[in-house]
């Protein structure tokens, strides 16, 4: 494989950012995925290959580092921001159609809840697994839901929700999406939800980790 | 024995058999009083009349000024929106780059509507319980409210990039959180809460390096004023325990997914354990399926040091039936004359 193919999924994977990062310190001074990703590009390789064999190994493997409990949040976000960087580059090339992405996804915390973490590092991944995210944000309305998957009639949907408290508002959501769009498929995450939980209400998958939610929608 | 004199002889190690009941309590409270989460948190005397009715009713061991994380953030500059049945509103963050944590003033407790809210509420519970029931005082620790200031993710990434940057706004966290505690010990609690929530998100290096040395700070500061000092970090703290073990503290809240027999084991018999039923189980199941898991954790751990308790914060869907199942059990293992 091309060293800075190579390169690039190491830079992914220890959120190395770029030069000016001093994250992680082992690799303090070395180039990042920000400048790696340009030197790519400019030296001809296909910006398809950058993403499929670079950028997405990189975020893989972080997030099945995550799901086995050998990095957390932070390492993640880190990994997450290098892989956003690198995307910047190669958004003409999404935009020309010329990489082509797998498919959207609408994600955001069900309504009446104001946490954000274990949605954001969910739209990371996914974004950096080769997925178009819609971030709907926090305390999002089913309305909003339901409008957004109306412009996008082909995506999946994510519903977080952090609390016990508020989990239980994701049945009025689901209940409405799956009304009008019987054959979209819902995940939902959390840290107080389960399998049960997730059947109980009509989602399609709970999804324990980011990279569960990743395998889920790459099998679809 | 009242239940002040019973939490006293749990923590030096004079109850052999008894095991307590106190779940966090807050939205569940308030519904209880028929009043709303807002009201709990936005007035001292909704938050104490509602704990207090609730430990009369579920015959709890204690009560705690808790509410919501934004006491402190208030005091630093936060605008709050109550929300009438939801947790309170951040609407900005205070912190939004390294000058402003430079110029961030040091608020005076006192002087600050949500702080001297709650320290009125130690003030008001030993109006209304005559210092026979344990209070419990609350305070955010260092990473909470540092992340309630900066943002949660921008904050634990200031961790791996810049750490004078997180080291000042914890430093400055740190300086309210002491006088916090101060405030509402001279007021009458009798142990503080040091409520920590994000560290089970971070590793066991990062942890050490700057969280560690801040928590044992704390709880030392807290012995110092002559109370007890009680830990509470949401989720999965198994990597965490070893550290913890040296901080000292007298009650630590561990929640559903730890498991206790190996946290006793690293935390030593000394710290009382508080937890550690699913809150979501409390809330969803039947009164015979908790019994029968409420049972099997007593005995589990009665003649250890034991606090009976969800994980995390009780539903506030939760049925009555199901918390009084809990008081029940609690209740079969203390002495008659109680």
């Amino acid at each position: 494989m091309n060293e800075i193919i190579e390169k690039l999924t190491t830079c992914i994977e220890f959120g190395k950012i770029n030069q000016k990062s001093p994250f992680p310190p082992s690799m303090r001074g070395e180039v990042g995925a920000d400048e790696l990703t340009k030197q790519a590009l400019e030296e001809g390789i296909k910006p398809t290959e950058i993403l499929e064999q670079g950028l997405i190994p990189g975020m893989n493997a972080v997030g099945l580092k995550f799901s086995q409990g050998k990095v957390f949040v932070p390492e993640m976000l880190m990994a997450a921001k290098a892989m956003s960087t690198a995307l910047v580059h190669l958004k003409p090339y999404f935009q020309s159609g010329e990489v082509k992405r797998k498919g959207t996804f609408i994600i955001g915390t069900v309504f009446g809840d104001l946490h954000d973490i274990g949605k954001n590092l969910v739209a990371m991944t996914v974004e950096g697994a080769g997925w178009e995210v819609i971030d709907l944000g926090v305390d999002v309305k089913a309305e909003t839901f339901l409008d957004t998957l109306e412009k996008y009639p082909d995506s999946t949907v994510g519903i977080s929700a952090l609390l016990t408290t508020t989990m239980a508002n994701m049945e009025s959501v689901v209940k409405m999406l799956k009304e009008k769009h019987p054959s979209t498929k819902i995940l939902v995450g959390g840290a107080p939800l389960n399998t049960e939980f997730s059947n109980k209400i009509g989602a399609d998958f709970y999804c324990r980790d980011p990279q569960g939610a990743v395998a889920y929608l790459n099998n679809l | 024995m009242n239940k002040k004199q019973q939490f006293e002889k749990l923590l030096s190690g004079e109850l052999h058999s008894t095991v307590l009941f106190k779940p966090i309590l807050m939205h569940f409270a308030a519904r209880f009083n028929k009043t709303t989460y807002g009201k709990l948190a936005s007035d001292y005397k909704v938050l104490v009349e509602s704990n207090t009715r609730c430990m009369e009713y579920f015959d709890l061991d204690t009560v705690s000024l808790i509410s919501d994380p934004y006491r402190e953030t208030s005091a630093f500059g936060a605008r709050i929106e109550f929300i009438p049945e939801g947790v309170p509103k951040c609407l900005n963050k205070v912190i939004q780059n390294e000058e402003d944590a430079k110029n961030l003033v040091i608020p005076d407790i006192y002087n600050c509507e949500r702080t001297r809210d709650r320290i009125s509420g130690a003030a008001y519970y030993q109006k209304l319980l005559k210092g026979t029931v344990p209070v419990g005082g609350w305070i955010e620790g260092p990473l909470a409210e540092a992340c309630d200031l900066a943002g949660v993710s921008e904050m634990l990434m200031n961790l791996m990039c810049d750490p004078d940057y997180s080291n000042l706004i914890m430093d400055k966290c740190m300086i309210v959180a002491r006088e916090f505690a101060k405030a509402q010990i001279n007021e009458g609690c009798d142990y503080i809460g040091i409520g920590d929530a994000i560290c089970s998100q971070i590793d066991a290096s990062t942890y050490d390096f700057y969280v560690k040395d801040r928590h044992k700070e704390l709880v030392d500061h807290i012995h110092s004023l002559g109370a007890k000092a009680k830990l509470h970090i949401c989720g999965n703290i198994e990597h965490l325990l070893p550290a913890i073990s040296s901080l000292n503290v007298d009650i630590i809240d561990l929640d559903w997914q730890v498991d206790l027999h190996e946290a006793r084991k690293i935390l030593g018999d000394n710290v009382v354990i508080k937890g550690n039923i699913n809150p979501v189980i409390i809330q969803e199941a039947t009164s015979q399926h908790l019994e029968s898991l409420a049972k099997e954790l007593v005995q589990q751990m009665q003649g250890q040091k034991f606090i009976l308790s969800g994980g995390c914060e009780i539903g506030v869907n939760t049925p009555i039936t199901n918390l009084m199942k809990l008081a029940e059990i609690s209740t079969k293992t203390k002495p008659i004359n109680l």
